[in-house]
């Protein structure tokens, strides 16, 4: 039995080689995410509502949505050629293959999330100097519950017809707790309000963590029983 | 076959027994229940709308842990009775949701509250119809069980998750303290027809799942028998 | 003249690499198999030749274990190694870096063990290029490079010469008669009657989900076995 770990992090280093290789899903996040910034910017009233307003929704809104794209194509890229039968087929356990696939969506996820957080920055012209900790935290936080509950439908809708359409009506009610705690945490950060506040949200983001990543783990075998 | 006919048929006389009982509730709920004093008549879709929101949840409840024992013991009849369960949990949701509004628009002034337990069975209510369109979606029995299985017990989870966001949301933002159907200081009375409106909701509950557990079954010997044949 | 029992059933002794008996497989209420038994010993080459439909592909899925057996039983006594219909290779990548990370989660890499199967292949000089640039010979190839990795004891193919020229079908055959000459046992399932008699020690008739004959074929030529073939399924 190959260490669970090792074997985990060369799933993930395989997925991120291919990921530079051919760039296709990451340059499609990305701008993406830079339009859906942008079109949320102009989707208010100038007059009564300042963009620093909605900025935290835009935030997570253009994250959510991006990372979709990567989750979708997770696993359409073991199915391609049914390398997933290939992993399967060695000696490591269904959950090194989960944790590997988590771990490589993870590395995607934050990269498209630490490109386009700049913009928005820029975009909404804000200050987030003093914040940066305090917002990497709740990005790593959100970022891991999202990744792993939605790593977990996309192998499984990856079997059914319509994967594409499937994997949000499947996946976005898991993202209620996420994201408007996410959302929350990052509206008092970026009103310059101390983490202590937010407390409550943060040991929530937590507790969605703990208990989804280790019940995404259990789960992960049932969905590629065939 | 002969199963899934005497549990349709238990599932008809629990529909029947269920619907008297309704019957009476509102019997009770209009002719012997005092109307309620700031809320009026509004008061007594109580009756219908916090039972519906109980069972609902109840029953994706019992989708969760007959998911728990579907992927532990791998019986067909477990998913078919989860999926019924889930089946007749989102017909409750759908009168919670919809008469939620209507006590609403008399009592808050609006049709739609982003009330705790009105948001919450709205998304768990969203995620239970993704459940039946994936459940359309396959058509091996082993795999749809399996995958249903994985999003009831996710499911079953993510309601505290999603009460407890709706609450800090909630206690984040202090709004005008709003009256709640069913206050705890209820009359005696009041808290009788409520219990007993349950229990009527109960017995429907039952005799629903029954007949759509049966209807499953039949379905499923019937493809069994159409595969036997090919 | 077929008689119910298989009579060139070899006696199982410590030999025995796969002990198959009484496997059903149900999929969408479809039954697929209807109780496949068999046993292969060490060196053997089961060519499972079939009508399409038969439920070949399945049966190979079965034994590897990527699908469960509705009922019966694999018993495995060995490594095994899977080349399917398809590839299981990720296309970005180059032949030696899917190599190389299939031999990590085998638990194999390094003592050039993929040096080994690139040469056993006859692919050393294209392995730096991508898995997408190959023709179907080569990735069938490298299909059977993966597949030998692990260094399997007995080995499966889902119609290893589909879709290859002469060419490539004759490479393809030469790499599994040297391993079926190391000891190594096959188990594969094809339309291709030369490949069997080139290859095969037995032949299995796959009808209708069930193994309706197993025979030895050895020195037969193609013609005689498609002429068998015919007298076999028509027979059913």
């Amino acid at each position: 039995m190959y260490n669970l770990f090792g074997a985990a992090f060369r799933i993930a280093a395989k997925d991120i080689a291919i990921e530079l290789r051919t760039r296709t899903a990451f340059m499609s996040a990305l701008v993406f995410a830079i339009l859906v910034l942008a079109i949320l910017y102009f989707a208010r009233d100038p007059t009564s509502v300042g963009a620093a307003d909605i900025a935290p929704g835009a935030l997570w809104v253009t994250f959510t949505f991006a990372a979709m794209i990567g989750l979708n194509r997770a696993f359409l890229l073991e199915k391609e050629n049914a390398a997933i039968d290939g992993l399967i087929l060695t000696d490591v356990s269904k959950s090194a293959i989960f944790i590997g696939k988590v771990l490589g969506n993870l590395a995607f996820v934050f990269v498209v999330e630490f490109v386009s957080l700049p913009l928005f920055v820029l975009f909404y012209n804000l200050d987030i100097t003093a914040q940066i900790p305090g917002l990497i935290l709740v990005i790593v936080l959100a970022t891991v519950a999202f990744v792993s509950v939605g790593t977990l439908l996309s192998s499984m809708v990856v079997r059914t017809r319509f994967a594409e359409l499937m994997l949000p009506l499947l996946l976005l009610p898991f993202l209620v707790p996420p994201i408007v705690s996410a959302v929350q945490v990052t509206s008092r950060l970026l009103a310059g309000r101390p983490l202590s506040e937010v407390t409550g949200w943060l040991n929530l983001l937590g507790g969605f963590d703990v208990a989804f990543v280790t019940l995404s783990i259990l789960l992960f075998e049932a969905t590629l029983a065939e | 076959m002969s199963s899934s006919t005497g549990i349709a048929r238990a599932g008809q006389v629990f529909t029947i027994l269920g619907l008297v009982a309704m019957g009476a509730v509102f019997v009770r709920a209009f002719a012997f229940t005092p109307t309620e004093a700031t809320q009026g008549l509004a008061q007594k879709i109580f009756y219908i709308h916090a039972p519906a929101a109980i069972v609902a949840l109840m029953a994706f409840s019992i989708t969760g842990i007959a998911s728990i024992f579907y992927l532990w013991l791998k019986e067909t009849r477990l998913d078919l009775f989860a999926a019924a369960s889930a089946e007749v949990g989102v017909a409750f949701s759908v009168i919670m949701l919809t008469t939620g509004p209507i006590w609403g628009k008399p009592i808050w002034g609006t049709w739609w509250s982003w009330d705790a337990r009105l948001t919450s069975t709205l998304f768990i209510f969203l995620l239970f119809i993704g459940y039946l369109v994936m459940r359309g979606a396959l058509t091996d029995p082993v795999i749809r069980g399996q995958y249903s299985s994985v999003l009831g017990i996710l499911g079953m989870l993510l309601v505290p998750f999603i009460h407890l966001t709706v609450y800090l949301f909630r206690t984040l933002h202090p709004e005008p303290v709003i009256i709640k159907p069913g206050a705890p200081g209820m009359p005696t009375v009041m808290l009788i027809t409520f219990a007993m409106a349950v229990g009527a909701y109960l017995i429907l509950y039952l005799g629903f799942v029954a007949q759509r557990y049966a209807l499953a079954m039949a379905q499923e010997t019937r493809l069994e028998e159409a595969g036997d044949a090919a | 003249m077929i008689s119910p029992g298989n009579n060139a059933e070899p006696e199982k002794t410590d030999d025995c690499v796969l002990s198959v008996s009484g496997v059903t497989r149900t999929i969408a209420y479809h039954k697929i198999l209807k109780g496949v038994s068999f046993d292969l010993m060490r060196g053997d080459a089961l060519a499972v030749v079939g009508p399409n439909g038969a439920g070949k592909t399945t049966l190979l899925r079965v034994l590897t274990g990527l699908s469960r057996a509705t009922t019966g039983k694999v018993d495995l006594r060995g490594s095994q190694g899977f080349v399917g219909h398809s590839s299981m290779l990720y296309d970005a990548l180059s032949a030696e870096e899917n190599l190389k990370f299939f031999s990590h989660l085998h638990g194999v890499a390094g003592n050039g063990v993929v040096a080994n199967v690139l040469e056993m292949v006859g692919l050393e000089d294209r392995k730096h290029d991508r898995v997408a640039t190959f023709s179907r010979g080569m990735t069938q190839r490298m299909s059977i490079a993966r597949a030998l990795l692990s260094d399997p004891e007995l080995l499966y193919l889902d119609e290893p010469l589909s879709g290859l020229d002469d060419r490539s079908s004759t490479a393809v055959i030469g790499i599994l008669r040297s391993l079926r000459s190391r000891g190594h046992a096959i188990v594969f399932v094809t339309h291709n009657f030369s490949a069997v008699a080139a290859l095969a020690t037995r032949v299995g008739y796959l009808v209708g989900g069930k193994m309706v004959l197993i025979e030895k074929v050895e020195e037969r030529s193609a013609e005689q076995i498609s002429e068998r073939y015919r007298e076999v399924v028509e027979h059913v």
